[in-house]
């Protein structure tokens, strides 16, 4: 076959399964804008120009031959942010050792994982995608944007903070029974924290002796053959966080295993930007506030294993109304496409308003991720990433209709099911055909 | 009486057989190849050509009324036929039998925090050399599809050792090495139960080896030049495994199974300054650009078997098939387009017959016939560092030339004959299609051969299953194996393996069949007999 027509296939069959159409300017219109920062406006046009947001408000006069999204009656919203996932990835734990800062999921982006449609099916435009809870200290993370069809470069997001990942409690504790097979140290709570602690010592010496290095090759009366300290990538990594470079995510369940890591950082003077799933969270509201330590947590998944045993329904909006900041993750990428579901449950369990709701799905997790500047709510100056909702996207009866992430549409339902039906019709037609001619 | 006599006969035989060994086994002799079309790579084609071989190098070539053949050459008529350079492979698994493991030799029982110190996946000191086992079925298939030089390279673990070069000259390991070692070879794959596990393990794990060779680098230098006052550095096998190519430079080859590969492999060249091939690279159209900007030799495999990664293999079994018949067949095709050099290997095939298969479909999806030369013959010399001597037809240059029906790739070229080091090999000529066959063979039978010095007694024990021949053949000089047999219709042909003196040479059998009795000849190289049999019956019980 000749090789243009396969190329054009290609592009065309890439296409039709990820929706992808060219230009990075759009104008939303007639929309009810749900900017979460800055109120709701009825029948409100969203103007992105270069994938930045240049304006929002009504009847805006967008340049000519712009392309025009029609969101009369529908719903437009920031896109939103998983704070915990682990899509996109080629694997997700290090299960070799309990203590493996140095693997980064930068090295493994999977930009072709069907999981990142899943998501923008979602109205998800931003996650957080990490190493999994297996290790004590697990690796380092990435923010991705869902831009489905593009190579994985163009998916990082780099004004994210670098995070490393943590895990307290069962998952560490049990973690080399069901990976490798041999039980490996720790196999307790006071392990998981025993080890940690001796990381950051460890990384604490390695950081003096190249102190002491730098100062005596300063020195004058150094001597020639001074050879420099072994460059370890696991140490660079935690000493990164001592210096502030990098911040914690740590898996924990419990809340005085959360306490403990508090603590921890602490004495090492590293910054923790958030725990994941917390279920015991509302037991120490208070200590969260104070160390300004936020929470990314399931909305359901209560009591669902052990050290859950005591979580409960209200944790979210209990957490918020005592002002930690919190953000649903899905923790998966089946979870990830109904995240505008599990915000909407914060309101039957604890009574948030819906902009409250809103924010645990969009500018809080931006908060946490460092990225507020760019992204978590419609407003002007930031990266027009958009979910437009055919109702309002909190209500039980919602579809997220269309995904746009700096003003490239990534998704949209309406396009995708009439090409799924005319695939389907044309494969029928084919087989007819088939069957004919036997 | 009769004893003597078979056995004077016996070692006459023997003789012969041992004659033909020697003679094999040495440098050929001077050939002069005559009234064929060379098609050196390095020039133009010329019509009626002749190659003049002598002591294994090409001694001089051109037309017909510019060559004197030399008196003492043995003139090789080639009418009709193609010379071509012997094909290049650069980048395969033959010849080699991984070392066996032994039991309990894994530290997967460590009840430790951190594994073992020193958790090296495979040994970057693993010599492809020391693991080679060439055969002569191998040997045979390479030479079938016109492929003389091979670089042999161990398949598993994130370090693979280090690579040798091979001139397919006969199965003797010393004689057929080119270049050794040639290169290091890293795999992105992960350790079973131990530490790295995971791919992003096996980055973290690649990039404190080359760290650590660095430091240990380093620290021997230092020493080496002010040693007083100075702690010696700890030798460290694995580290001195690697200094050739973390800190000398020498070549790297990395295995891109996707396009993800090519982007790990290239942010370790970049942060190591890295002397680096990339191999496999079937994706490598996906990522031009930044295969353009790295500006390494690229090793194609000619597997079309999409990545499992692959966008192309969500989309359904149709997708998937179109993606291996039509997409990945045409990379070579978009390379050459985007003007990125490379050569072919057959690194993923199981036989190197398919390689030629997917050579046809690379040039059905647009790669140019001479493109698809260069990238088998003095491309991949070239990349290697043996373009001196490989490569092309020139004067000086090592004799390794095929002679083909027609044009090379074509669907219906065969391969004739090849010269490998100007060592002489006739080509096995594909197993024709069987016919159906009323006969059964199966059964003892009884049969004398007869040569021109004398006649030598030897029982057959043969098996069929349909078509298919195999057995045993004994005589006071031992006994050898049937393989490959055929019986298509009445005509029968099989291959005897003798093992004379240690050493293994292949006699052809090929007659005709009778359901009691079997006729023809036995050939072997610089002779043959007659063999005549007839079936022992069975005793009814």
């Amino acid at each position: 076959m000749n090789r243009k027509i396969i190329s054009l296939i290609v592009c065309l069959n890439l296409a039709v399964f990820s929706g992808i159409s060219s230009g990075q300017d759009l104008l939303i219109k007639n929309g009810t804008v749900l900017t979460v920062t800055q109120g709701t406006i009825l029948n409100g046009d969203v103007l992105i120009l270069n994938g930045i947001i240049e304006k929002i408000g009504k009847d805006l006069k967008a340049p000519e031959g712009i392309k025009i999204v029609d969101a009369a009656g529908k719903y437009v919203m920031p896109g939103i942010i998983d704070s915990h996932t682990h899509i996109a990835l080629s694997g997700t734990n290090e299960t070799g050792d309990a203590i493996t800062p140095e693997v980064n999921m930068r090295d493994v982006l999977h930009a072709e994982s069907p999981s990142i449609y899943t998501a923008l099916s979602g109205g998800v435009t931003m996650v957080h995608t990490m190493h999994g809870s297996g290790n004590p200290i697990g690796g380092e993370n990435i923010v991705l944007k869902m831009k489905w069809g593009k190579t994985s470069e163009e998916m990082i997001v780099p004004q994210a903070y670098r995070t490393l990942k943590f895990a307290l409690g069962e998952n560490p504790k049990r973690a080399s029974s069901f990976t490798i097979g041999t039980p490996r140290y720790p196999q307790s709570r006071m392990g998981v924290n025993a080890i940690i602690r001796r990381e950051f010592l460890k990384a604490k010496n390695y950081m003096e002796q190249w102190d002491r290095y730098l100062k005596a090759k300063k020195s004058k009366k150094a001597a020639k053959n001074i050879v420099p300290p072994r460059k370890d990538l696991q140490m660079e990594q935690l000493a990164d966080m001592i210096r502030g470079k990098m911040v914690a995510r740590c898996h924990s369940y419990r809340a005085d295993e959360t306490l403990e890591f508090i603590k921890l950082s602490k004495e090492f003077g590293f910054k923790i930007a958030c725990f994941e799933h917390v279920s015991e969270a509302f037991k120490i509201t208070k200590e969260l506030v104070e160390e300004g330590v936020g929470i990314s947590i399931f909305l359901d998944s209560w009591a669902y294993k052990v050290e859950a045993s005591e979580g409960i329904a209200y944790n979210a909006a209990y957490c918020t109304k005592k002002g930690v900041l919190v953000s649903i993750n899905s923790d998966s990428g089946e979870r990830i496409r109904r995240l505008f579901n599990d915000a909407a449950k914060s309101m039957k369990y604890g009574g948030l308003s819906a902009d409250e709701a809103l924010k645990l799905i969009t500018i809080n997790p931006a908060i946490q991720l460092g990225v507020e500047k760019i992204a978590g709510s419609l407003e002007v100056g930031k990266h027009g990433d958009v979910a437009i909702f055919n109702e309002h996207p909190l209500s039980a009866y919602t579809a997220c209709q269309m995904t746009v992430v700096e003003g490239e549409i990534y998704f949209d339902r309406a396009q995708y099911l009439k090409e799924r039906e005319e695939m389907e019709k044309k494969k029928k037609e084919e087989e007819k055909k088939k069957g004919e001619k036997k | 009486m009769r004893t003597q006599k078979i056995s004077f006969i016996v070692s006459a035989f023997a003789a012969i057989l041992l004659l033909a060994l020697i003679s094999s086994a040495r440098v050929g002799p001077a050939y002069a190849i005559v009234n064929c079309k060379i098609v050196p790579v390095s020039g133009p084609p010329v019509a009626n050509g002749v190659i003049i071989i002598r002591d294994g190098l090409i001694e001089s070539l051109g037309t017909q009324d510019k060559v004197v053949i030399p008196e003492d050459a043995e003139v090789i008529k080639a009418d009709g036929l193609h010379a071509y350079p012997g094909l290049i492979d650069a980048h395969t698994n033959f010849f080699i039998e991984p070392p066996k493991e032994e039991p309990g030799q894994r530290a997967t029982a460590a009840v430790a925090a951190q594994p073992e110190e020193k958790n090296w996946a495979q040994d970057a000191s693993l010599m492809a050399f020391d693991l080679l086992k060439p055969k002569k079925t191998v040997v045979d298939s390479l030479h079938m599809v016109g492929i003389t030089t091979i670089l042999v390279a161990a398949e598993k673990g994130i370090y693979a050792g280090q690579s040798v070069l091979l001139n397919v000259n006969g199965e003797k390991a010393e004689a057929m090495v080119i270049k050794n070692p040639v290169a290091l070879h890293i795999n992105f794959t992960t350790e079973r139960g131990r530490y790295p596990s995971s791919l992003m393990g096996t980055m973290a794990f690649l990039r404190q080896s080359f760290l650590d060779t660095s430091h240990y680098s380093t620290h021997k230098s230092l020493f080496s030049s002010s040693s007083r006052g100075l702690k010696r550095p700890e030798y460290d096998p694995y580290l001195e495994a690697l200094y050739p190519f973390a800190v000398e430079k020498r070549p790297v080859f990395f295995n891109c199974a996707n396009l993800e590969d090519i982007k790990r492999a290239s942010r370790l060249i970049k942060e190591f300054k890295l002397n680096s091939f990339l191999t496999g690279a079937n994706e490598a159209w996906r990522v031009a650009d930044l295969v353009k900007e790295l500006n390494v030799p690229l090793l194609v495999s000619l597997d079309f078997k999409p990545p499992f990664t692959s966008i192309y293999v969500n989309q359904g079994e149709e997708m998937k098939k179109k993606a291996e018949e039509e997409i990945y067949p045409a990379n070579a095709a978009h390379l050459h387009d985007q003007k990125v050099r490379f050569a072919l290997t057959s690194l993923g095939l199981n036989k190197p017959s398919d390689m030629v298969k997917n050579i046809q479909k690379a040039i059905k999806a647009g790669l140019p016939r001479e493109e698809a030369l260069k990238a088998m013959t003095i491309v991949p010399a070239q990349l290697l560092g043996v373009g001196d001597i490989l490569g092309s037809l020139e004067p000086g240059k090592i004799a390794n030339i095929i002679l083909t029906s027609g044009e090379i790739f074509d669907e219906k070229t065969k391969v004739e004959r090849v010269f490998v080091d100007g060592i002489s090999f006739k080509v096995k000529q594909p197993p024709k299609k069987a016919q159906p066959t009323t006969l059964d063979l199966t059964g003892k039978w009884k049969a004398a051969i007869s040569g021109p010095m004398g006649e030598l007694e030897v029982n057959l024990d043969i098996q069929q299953e349909v078509n298919a021949i195999s057995g045993k053949i004994s005589s006071d000089m031992g006994q050898w194996d049937i393989t490959d047999g055929v019986l298509s219709g009445k005509e029968l042909s099989f291959t005897i393996s003798a093992t004379i003196m240690d050493e293994t040479i292949e006699l052809t059998f090929n007659g005709t069949a009778e359901q009691d009795s079997i006729e023809g000849t036995i050939s072997f190289e610089g002779g043959s007999a007659e063999l005549k049999a007839t079936r022992i019956p069975e005793r009814s019980s």
